[in-house]
């Protein structure tokens, strides 16, 4: 459900019929962009399911740079605390990942990141919200007129009834990550507009579309997970969200780093989440 | 009250006091309304003056009213305006006298009329500063986007007053935001001002008469906004005979009926347009693109009638409204309307008083359809408002002005209903409502030979009232307390006390130096999440959380005419700072939000400059350039660490020159070219993985600025006859590429380059209109 969509901008070519010919001519040009000093940047997951927890330390890299240039932090100090007192430290296994497979998490518990690197500390905490499972999902093929051919995939699940519950849903494509479908729309949903109803959210994924590739192919495997994530991390994602959208839209306010929860002024996030998958081949 | 009750016993000891000075000699006044005599408009600004050694003179109001205080005597009386032949009468002045006049179009040239050539200095005399009257034959001639003449377009070519971007009607004053800006239409101020997602305004040129812009020393009777006021007046209609007139663009048509009720009595105008590119999709063998609505439209109404001398009734109207519907997905519908019902009434010879009533609507729907399900969403303002403003012409030397000013303002911020049984979740987040009201005055006077002082002040009050609900919230952001109020109980008043003082000190015929220090305060605030003037934009008032925007702007000029006024030049100093301006929080929420309060976020912005003028009005080639170099910053505690940041508004350099070169013949040409600072923009410093996805670093707000802007706009008009025109123009002429958006993607040919891509929307734009004049 979708009731604040924002302006279509490519159809204003109807408003201004004599524009079409020229509108929106495009060049690349040469910015010079300051080189801002490397920045911290902790990015943390605990789930509720049987994965490694894992927080990952890098540092910002240089805009332009041709090789992507982001260097891992290591000989970091990482504790993650549940609000029982329970205590992990987790180790390094790669430049910059620090995992622990022992630490599993619980619905309704309240965690909190404590990093130390370079003399610094840099803490976070975020609250495991009460699972939410998909109900069912579903695909109906499309052929849209502009010659698009694929699926619309319906995710189905039933908010519960108190208000506050925010999801996150990440479509795979054969295990794939998601950046597979839809290129970078990250699908966020808050129980605001629809408290405690059940729930359809649709994704498309297509196997032509337009001149590109395909992203997707009759047999694949898609897998869905239905995050149940708390708002801090939804803030998050919302934010982040806001920053990609306004690479593409002219008329967005000024982008800024998204809201985080951790301290200190590190970048990333660290987020407890809980979520169910299901699966479909793609027919 | 009791301040407004103050206020009205200073006004009246001010002219008592005034009064008795000048009982002593024997004094007669002079008054009247001054029209065109070839279609009956009463004229606006017109100067009529004694000749000789001491030269008395007084200018007409909006409404064409004079009035002229002598010592008992024989005159040479003057009548002038730009445009019109000068008329010379010689009065003797021995009683009170009501003398109307008809001034002549300067194109008709009759024989009996004296053409004297002179030139006002009305410039130079006049205590008004920041201000600019643009003239309309000069908005017909000057070529645009499109080939459609625009009001909001070309005032962006006057100093102080810059584009917020490129083809958006949306306007930034003296380093103000699009927001600041009062915009009134017949006396009813317009909330939104675009059509076709900012590229057009509402306003259809064929039915102004007069447009005033005013970026300084504004006077006390304007209020409600910081930084400028742009007053519009429609046409009355002709009261001679019937005609018609309008236009065939390519964007739109146009169509103007006009005629007397009464001859010389009464008339009307009637004038709209409308779009036609969805004509073309309804001829789609699509079955959904030719259900497409793509339109806009407006209508301006207005009829006048004249009752005996001394009353005149306005009735006039607007009514606009866009549309944009692609079926089973979407819809947008937005639009203005507005209602005002004028009584002038001439109480005296010396006082002269005009009573309104009027209503402003702003309407924004939103629907959206997934599968069977539609959702809609509403928003808008409603005002109804009440204004009595007074001019007193005590006597050549004082004029006293005073009025109230009521405006019952209905906020919707937003109402989402649906067609299926989702009743639960119909939403609707409470109306607000709010009385504004405000008295004010102010005293025009000659102190001594050669200075002039008009001071004033206006003070304003705001309630909002219930039924409504307070909140109270943390610093998150969170609710922690709540207050309802019952219908017409009273949630929280703010006043705002606002001085108003500009002064003239003539150096000689030629030139003078004017200061000015206004303080301007504003209760609502429009929230967007764009840039650009968008129809979803939502005006909120001040309550418990959002605290009155307020403004105090000292100005300094000098302004000195050359060549027995043919040349205007003015060089104007401002420094203006803003208080509790508003900005968003990181990913605000401005939709359905019944906390959209706690969404926002307060600071302060400081803005200064200096504009440079030189303008030449009359002669085969007129025109105007200016310069303005300025700066414009803010200020909040939660944004860029809290650190000052140049404001999107912030254009360190402005050059704007218009040329006009209208020789004898049948042809006339026009030339517009524009330069200014690009805007400042936020770009990134660097970058880094999130959930295995590159993510721009930001290290400050505005740090950037984007590639400058520059244009050159020609337009050519052959006169086939006094009935009809062909006016062919050129939009960016050079074809400069300026860029309206810089984005940052993958090199499609090399996946680990980020590349900067820039988009232009209008790179040169041919466009063709005919006009015609029955």
């Amino acid at each position: 459900m979708k009731t604040t969509s924002s302006f279509p901008w490519a159809l204003l070519l109807f408003v201004l019929p004599l524009l079409t010919a020229f509108i929106a001519c495009q060049k690349i040009v040469s910015i010079d962009l300051n080189e801002a000093a490397p920045h911290i940047v902790i990015e943390g997951n605990i789930t509720d399911q049987h994965d490694t927890t894992t927080v990952l330390i890098s540092k910002t890299g240089t805009y332009f740079s041709s090789v992507i240039n982001v260097p891992p932090v290591s000989h970091a100090i990482v504790t993650i605390t549940d609000d029982l007192g329970k205590r992990d430290t987790l180790y390094e296994t790669l430049n910059g990942t620090y995992e622990s497979t022992t630490l599993k998490g619980l619905e309704g518990r309240r965690y909190s990141l404590k990093v130390v690197s370079e003399g610094n500390v840099y803490t976070a905490e975020s609250s495991m919200p009460q699972k939410v499972t998909i109900d069912s999902l579903y695909t109906i093929p499309v052929r849209e007129r502009d010659g698009d051919v694929g699926y619309d995939i319906y995710v189905m699940f039933k908010d519960p009834p108190e208000r506050g519950n925010y999801y996150r849903i990440r479509p795979r494509v054969n295990s794939l990550p998601p950046d597979s479908i839809n290129g970078a729309r990250t699908f966020l949903y808050s129980d605001k507009l629809a408290n405690g109803e059940e729930i359809t959210e649709r994704i498309g994924v297509r196997i032509r579309n337009g001149s590109q590739r395909a992203v997707v192919h009759v047999g694949d495997t898609i897998t869905v997970d239905l995050l149940s994530i708390d708002q801090p991390t939804y803030e998050y994602y919302k934010t982040l969200a806001t920053i990609r959208s306004s690479d593409q839209s002219a008329t967005a306010l000024s982008p800024a780093n998204p809201n985080t929860n951790l301290s200190n002024g590190s970048l990333g996030y660290f987020s407890a989440y809980t979520y169910d998958s299901k699966q479909i081949i793609l027919r | 009250m009791n301040s407004i009750g103050r206020i009205g016993i200073l006004v009246m000891l001010i002219i008592a006091v005034r009064q008795d000075s000048d009982a002593a000699a024997n004094m007669y006044t002079l008054s009247g309304i001054i029209k065109s005599s070839e279609n009956g408009e009463a004229l606006i600004g017109a100067t009529v003056s004694t000749r000789g050694d001491r030269i008395i003179g007084a200018t007409t109001n909006a409404y064409g009213f004079y009035s002229l205080t002598l010592v008992e005597g024989t005159y040479v009386v003057q009548m002038q305006l730009i445009g019109y032949a000068t008329r010379m009468d010689t009065v003797v002045v021995d009683r009170n006298q009501v003398i109307n006049i008809n001034l002549v179009p300067e194109l008709i040239k009759e024989h009996e009329v004296v053409i004297t050539g002179e030139r006002t200095n009305a410039n130079v005399t006049s205590t008004e500063m920041s201000a600019n009257k643009l003239q309309i034959k000069d908005l017909k001639s000057i070529p645009v986007l499109g080939g459609e003449n625009d009001i909001l377009k070309t005032i962006q070519l006057l100093p102080g007053i810059k584009s917020a971007g490129e083809g958006n009607t949306g306007y930034y004053a003296r380093g103000g935001r699009t927001d600041q800006n009062l915009i009134i239409l017949d006396e009813a101020p317009v909330y939104n001002s675009s059509h076709a997602l900012g590229f057009l305004s509402i306003f259809n040129s064929d039915a102004i008469k007069d447009v005033t812009v005013i970026t300084g020393g504004i006077p006390a009777e304007y209020g409600g906004r910081l930084s400028s006021v742009l007053d519009i007046k429609t046409d009355d209609g002709n009261m001679k005979a019937f005609g018609a007139k309008g236009g065939i663009g390519l964007i739109d048509s146009r169509l103007t009926l006009q005629g007397p009720i009464v001859k010389d009595k009464g008339s009307f105008i009637l004038s709209g347009r409308r779009t036609y590119a969805d004509i073309f999709l309804h001829l789609s063998s699509d079955t959904t693109i030719n259900k497409v609505r793509v339109y806009f439209y407006d209508l301006n109404a207005k009829g006048n009638y004249t009752l005996g001398d001394k009353d005149r009734i306005f009735i006039s109207g607007y009514f606009g409204r866009d549309n944009f519907n692609y079926p089973s997905l979407f819809g947008f519908n937005w639009g203005n309307a507005t209602a005002t019902l004028r009584w002038n009434h001439i109480y005296g010879d010396k006082f002269f008083g005009n009573t309104s009533l009027i209503y402003s609507d702003y309407e924004y729907t939103n629907t959206a359809t997934t599968g069977t399900t539609e959702f809609t969403i509403n928003s808008g303002i409603r005002d109804v408002n009440g204004k009595l403003d007074f001019q007193y012409f005590l006597n050549s030397n004082n004029t006293i002005i005073f009025g109230l000013n009521t405006i019952y303002h209905t906020f919707i911020p937003g109402t989402l209903t649906s067609n299926t049984a989702l009743s639960g979740n119909a939403q609707s987040v409470e109306h607000k409502f709010a009385v504004e009201n405000a008295a004010y005055f102010s005293h025009e006077m000659a102190i001594v030979k050669g200075v002039k002082l008009n001071y004033g002040l206006r003070f304003a009050t705001f309630t909002q009232l219930g039924p409504g609900t307070a909140f109270t919230y943390d610093a998150s952001g969170d609710v922690i307390d709540s207050t309802v109020y019952g219908s017409g109980k009273k949630i929280i008043t703010f006043t705002s006390l606002e001085p108003r003082i500009s002064a003239n000190f003539a150096v000689d015929d030629q030139s003078a130096v004017k200061a000015s220090y206004t303080r301007t305060g504003q209760f609502l605030h429009l929230l967007s999440n764009s840039i650009t003037t968008n129809p979803s934009d939502l005006w909120v008032p001040s309550t418990n959380n959002v605290k009155p925007q307020l403004a105090d702007q000292i100005a300094l000029g000098y302004f000195r005419n050359y060549d027995n006024n043919e040349y205007e030049t003015s060089i104007e100093v401002y420094y203006k700072n803003m208080q509790n301006i508003i900005d968003y929080r990181n990913g605000a929420d401005l939709q359905l939000n019944p906390n959209v309060e706690s969404q926002l976020s307060y600071g302060r912005g400081w803005a200064y400059g200096a504009e440079f003028l030189v303008k030449r009005r009359i002669g085969a080639i007129s025109g105007w350039l200016t310069y303005t170099w300025s700066h414009s910053k803010e200020q909040f505690a939660k944004i860029n660490a809290g650190n000052a940041f140049p404001g999107r508004q912030d254009r360190t350099h402005d050059i704007s020159l218009v040329i006009i070169y209208e020789p004898a013949g049948r042809w006339k040409y026009a030339a517009t070219w524009v330069y200014y600072t690009g805007n400042a923009v936020t770009f990134p410093s660097g970058n880094y993985f999130v959930d295995g996805r590159l993510i721009p670093y930001y290290t400050e707000r505005n740090g950037y600025r984007m590639p400058a802007y520059h244009r050159l706009d020609l337009a050519l008009t052959y006169t086939f006859s006094e009935r009809a025109n062909l006016n062919v123009s050129l939009y960016n002429a050079y074809d400069r590429w300026n860029p309206y958006s810089i984005s940052f993607q993958r090199d499609p040919n090399d996946l680990t380059k980020t590349q900067a891509v820039q988009t232009t929307i209008f790179p040169i734009i041919p466009s063709v209109t005919y006009n015609f004049n029955f």
